[in-house]
């Protein structure tokens, strides 16, 4: 029953001002999509599009083919949670959830039976009859998913449900939200800023900015192989480093970042050779190397010890800082001021054109 | 907001009725004012009207004049309402909730009474003037004329900048107050450095609705001026004057309050609009216990200053229960002036009263509520308009729209003079500034997502708000509806030149009563006002849960 959504070259113009020019996407059913980017970046306005707030200027919003962009919000059968819950105040929790069956002409027996029924599933059955408003964030929020989730609608619309939530709530609800969501099985699209909250909980992300989708792909990948120096250094923390392909024998290239070179086995083939490169490295994918001198050049600035992991705040020759993390061992820190190289985990890294815009991994390689 | 356009034509109907009645009963009368005011007899346009007014000192004198009381009443209200707020918030009070309901009653009675209490008081034959003249064999002249108009317009006008300012000091953290503290500053240096400039906008706003209401008011220096002159006492005889009256000179007057009352109030926006903070406290100021001097001083100066209030109502009370012959006591308590204006068959001015209030406040409610978040929600180029156009009556004096309503509306087919309706409608045009403010600010706190959530769950954009806005406003509306109540049964101003025998209300049968010197009726009336307002304050305390006011 779950439906498929698709977006078709849509535009959204405020005024003069064009948020979004020409965007397409396809959200397969019972998937759960994220919208993630900066704010700004457009993600809200093109939930709200989809549910209807939102007037389309140009291009077709399709559920299961067919256009819904002159459907009135009220008739989308489409159900959705508000960052700050919109929990009706004046209404009990067992009203605020039944109110979408009322509008849905439900018999008063069977609107009895489907809200007992969701208020177990989202596990606050204890307060049916309570006012909202002495409810902890967590209930409200909650309360708003049922009260979204109980009307069956083909498609559910989460705008930063969590953003308002202390940190220990935020991941106990996305748990929560993950697991609800399976068991209903309701093709949904959740936006949020936040990335490890999208990787958690996502089938699929849309990385947007600036009302252009950068890359769509599955939390892993979005991870490891970004598209754009954009979704690298969004996504998690990159270290942009310039550096250049000097050979590319058929995808088996040598990458020279300053006088260091080493070998990658995944470059598309047809990238070229003696080119300018930006090569995008996380702090977990550097080697430290004590003993040799085969490596970056770097000073360590500052280390912060976090348990799990150690992080050591770096500066190159030509002065670029960078960020570097170690499992913490049982050696001592490395002292500030010490002068380090560090080596790469080539298979990991990540190596862009010049400006950033696309990647040269081939990403068909095994390697 | 829109996503189709079926959906919009309720909000546009509703957006054009609006403003075609808002057309029909502000825009037409003034533009007619206008008009007026420019036409000559013969049907030429000119400037005459005003050139009158500006070369002979025997009129031009009475705006001087009006600009003296007004800005002399504006100074004190705003000095002795501040004090009384600093006062209140900083030191503990023994009673200070009675003395708070006492302030608040001794502002929502009208002028008038006041002026007509302190000259039994203080007049030429008043109970204390009396009591001097006997103890120290002189004979006092009693306070008329500049000083009389000063002192009632002061003592009325100072709870209004009082009970903003005290609103403005709750949200003023505490913490301010301890960091000038900590920075060396003394008491002294702290209330005049850090809070007077943090409430001088709130301080501003006030000052500004004294000004406009002390400007407008013809009552007072109708009954304590005597001799001294002012502009509204001016407008009214020219207009209503038995002897001769000239609608278009009239006009031209009105032209000119109005072109002040407006210059006012921008100048006072422009001010406050370059002094405004957001500020809200996480730990208000609280009230400290004073220890010695001080702590007696503050009891002292706030007790002297709210009986000082409230005596011109302890008078009108006391006298109503006095035997009248002619204009004189007689010193005997008797039920007499009760049973002369509740016994006669037609008590129609009572009822009149409630009627006409209950009336126009469910008008005012509907329209504000329905302006405000047409304003706040719907916004477009038609209800902008419709913004500033509801805010118009802000700045128009009561005089003013009385007459204009009489210019307007006399004719066929809007016949409506000397009915009740012209006279609801009055009330309700006057109001509806101050409800639709508050009911903005209600909306503005009500986040548009709830109505979203509500629409994203099949409810149409109108039952998502007659279910959902409106309940949850509710609360809010119903305890601004109530100070309205109040301040329209209080009205006199425009009342007193729309009324007939048929729609006499309270307060125009006491200012009737006291200009026939038939001071007891006067009393008895004034006393049902006042345990009207007081009746109707306790609701309010009730509904809204505090004890803060704004009006």
């Amino acid at each position: 029953m779950s439906v498929a959504i698709s977006i078709e070259n849509v535009v959204k113009k405020f005024g003069k001002e064009t948020v979004i020019d020409g965007l397409s996407l396809d959200i397969k059913p019972g998937e759960f999509f994220t919208l993630l980017g900066p704010s700004g970046c457009g993600k809200t306005t093109l939930l709200r599009m989809i549910i209807g707030f939102n007037t389309i200027e140009g291009g077709q919003i399709k559920i299961d083919g067919k256009v819904i962009n002159d459907i009135p919000t009220n008739k989308r059968n489409m159900g959705m949670v508000f960052q700050n819950y919109a929990i009706f105040p004046h209404m009990t929790v067992k009203d605020n959830i039944a109110f979408g069956l009322k509008n849905r002409k439900v018999s008063k027996d069977e609107i009895e039976k489907k809200v007992d029924e969701i208020l177990k599933v989202v596990k606050i059955d204890h307060l049916k009859d309570r006012k909202p408003q002495k409810l902890s964030g967590g209930q409200q929020q909650r309360i708003a998913l049922a009260r979204a989730i109980v009307i069956h609608p083909e498609v559910l619309l989460m705008d930063e449900p969590l953003s308002n939530l202390d940190a220990k709530l935020r991941i106990e609800m996305r748990n929560a939200i993950k697991q609800i969501q399976q068991q209903v099985g309701i093709t949904t699209v959740y936006v949020t800023h936040d990335q490890e909250e999208a990787l958690a909980v996502s089938d699929r992300i849309a990385v947007m900015n600036g009302g252009v989708i950068q890359q769509i792909d599955t939390p892993k990948n979005i991870y490891q192989r970004p598209a754009n120096t954009f979704v690298s250094t969004f996504i998690g923390l990159s270290n942009i480093m310039n550096g250049v392909i000097e050979s590319n024998d058929n995808g088996k290239a040598i990458v020279r970042i300053g006088n260091y070179k080493f070998q990658m086995n995944n470059i598309k083939k047809d990238a070229g050779s003696d080119i300018p490169v930006k090569v995008s490295i996380r702090p977990e994918e550097f080697i430290i190397n004590k003993e040799t001198q085969e490596g970056i050049p770097v000073t360590v600035k500052n280390s912060v010890f976090l348990g799990i992991a150690t992080h050591y705040f770096v500066v190159t020759n030509e002065g670029q800082e960078m960020e570097v993390i170690q499992n913490s061992d049982l050696e001592e820190l490395i002292p500030n001021g010490s002068k380090i190289h560090l080596k790469l985990q080539v298979q990991k890294v990540n190596v862009f054109n010049a400006d950033g815009s696309e990647s040269l991994i081939d990403r068909e390689v095994r390697l | 907001m829109k996503a189709g356009k079926k959906r919009l034509n309720i909000w546009l109907v509703i957006t054009l009725a609006i403003l075609a009645l808002f057309l029909v009963f502000v825009v037409f009368p003034m533009g007619l004012i206008l008009y007026k005011s420019v036409l000559m007899e013969d049907g030429s346009i000119s400037f005459a009207y005003f050139t009158k007014f500006f070369s002979k000192k025997f009129y031009w004198s009475t705006l001087v004049n009006s600009f003296k009381v007004t800005i002399a009443s504006t100074l004190v209200s705003a000095v002795l309402g501040l004090i009384m707020a600093y006062v209140l918030r900083s030191v503990k009070i023994k009673g200070s909730k009675f003395l708070n309901i006492l302030i608040v009653i001794s502002y929502l009675s009208p002028p008038f009474i006041g002026a007509y209490a302190w000259v039994q008081l203080l007049g030429r034959n008043g109970f204390i003037t009396r009591i001097l003249n006997s103890l120290f064999n002189v004979k006092l002249g009693g306070i008329y004329g500049f000083t009389g108009i000063v002192l009632v317009f002061s003592l009325q006008s100072f709870p209004l900048v009082y009970m903003y300012v005290s609103g403005a000091l709750k949200n003023l953290d505490n913490s301010l107050n301890e960091a000038a503290e900590s920075l060396g500053c003394t008491v002294f240096q702290r209330v005049w450095r850090i809070i007077v400039p943090l409430v001088t906008p709130t301080l501003l706003a006030s000052s500004l609705l004294v000004f406009m209401r002390v400007f407008s008011d013809f009552g007072t220096p109708m009954l304590i001026g005597e001799g001294y002159k002012t502009f509204p006492v001016l407008l009214y005889s020219q207009f209503m004057g038995e002897v001769s009256t000239d609608d278009h000179y009239a006009a031209a007057l009105c032209v000119i309050v109005i072109g002040i009352t407006l210059i006012m109030f921008f100048l006072q926006k422009y001010i406050g609009n370059r002094l405004t903070y957001s500020m809200s406290a996480l730990k208000p100021m609280e009230a400290e216990n004073a220890t010695g001097i001080r702590n007696i001083l503050a009891h002292i100066f706030v007790y002297v200053v709210v009986l000082i209030a409230i005596l011109p109502q302890l008078t009108v009370v006391v006298t109503s229960f006095l035997e009248t012959k002619g204009a004189s006591y007689t010193g005997q308590f008797t039920l007499e002036n009760y049973k002369n204006i509740l016994m006669p068959k037609n008590i129609s001015t009572i009822t009149n009263t409630y009627k006409f209030g209950l009336i126009a406040i469910l008008l005012v409610v509907i329209i504000g509520v329905l302006v405000s978040y047409l304003t706040v929600r719907k916004r477009s180029f038609l209800t902008s308009i419709l913004d500033t156009l509801t805010m118009f009556p802000y700045i128009i004096p009561g005089s003013v729209l009385g007459i204009s309503f009489l210019y307007a509306f006399n004719k066929r087919p809007l016949l409506l003079s000397g009915t009740a309706i012209i006279v609801i409608i009055s009330l309700c045009i006057r109001r509806m500034p101050y409800t639709i403010r508050s009911s903005t600010a209600i909306i503005g706190q009500i986040s548009p997502s709830i109505e979203e959530a509500a629409i994203s769950l099949g409810a149409t954009e109108m039952k998502s708000f007659i279910k959902i806005t409106v309940p949850m406003m509710m609360a809010g509306v119903l305890s601004g509806a109530i100070m309205s109540w109040i301040t329209l049964i209080s009205e006199l101003s425009s009342s007193i030149i729309l009324y007939t025998s048929k729609t006499q209300t309270l307060t125009v049968a006491i200012y009737a009563e006291v200009i026939r010197s038939n001071f007891g009726n006067a009393a008895a009336y004034s006393t049902i006002l006042t345990i009207t307002s007081i009746i109707s304050l306790l609701i309010f305390f009730k509904v809204s849960g505090n004890n803060d006011i704004s009006v």
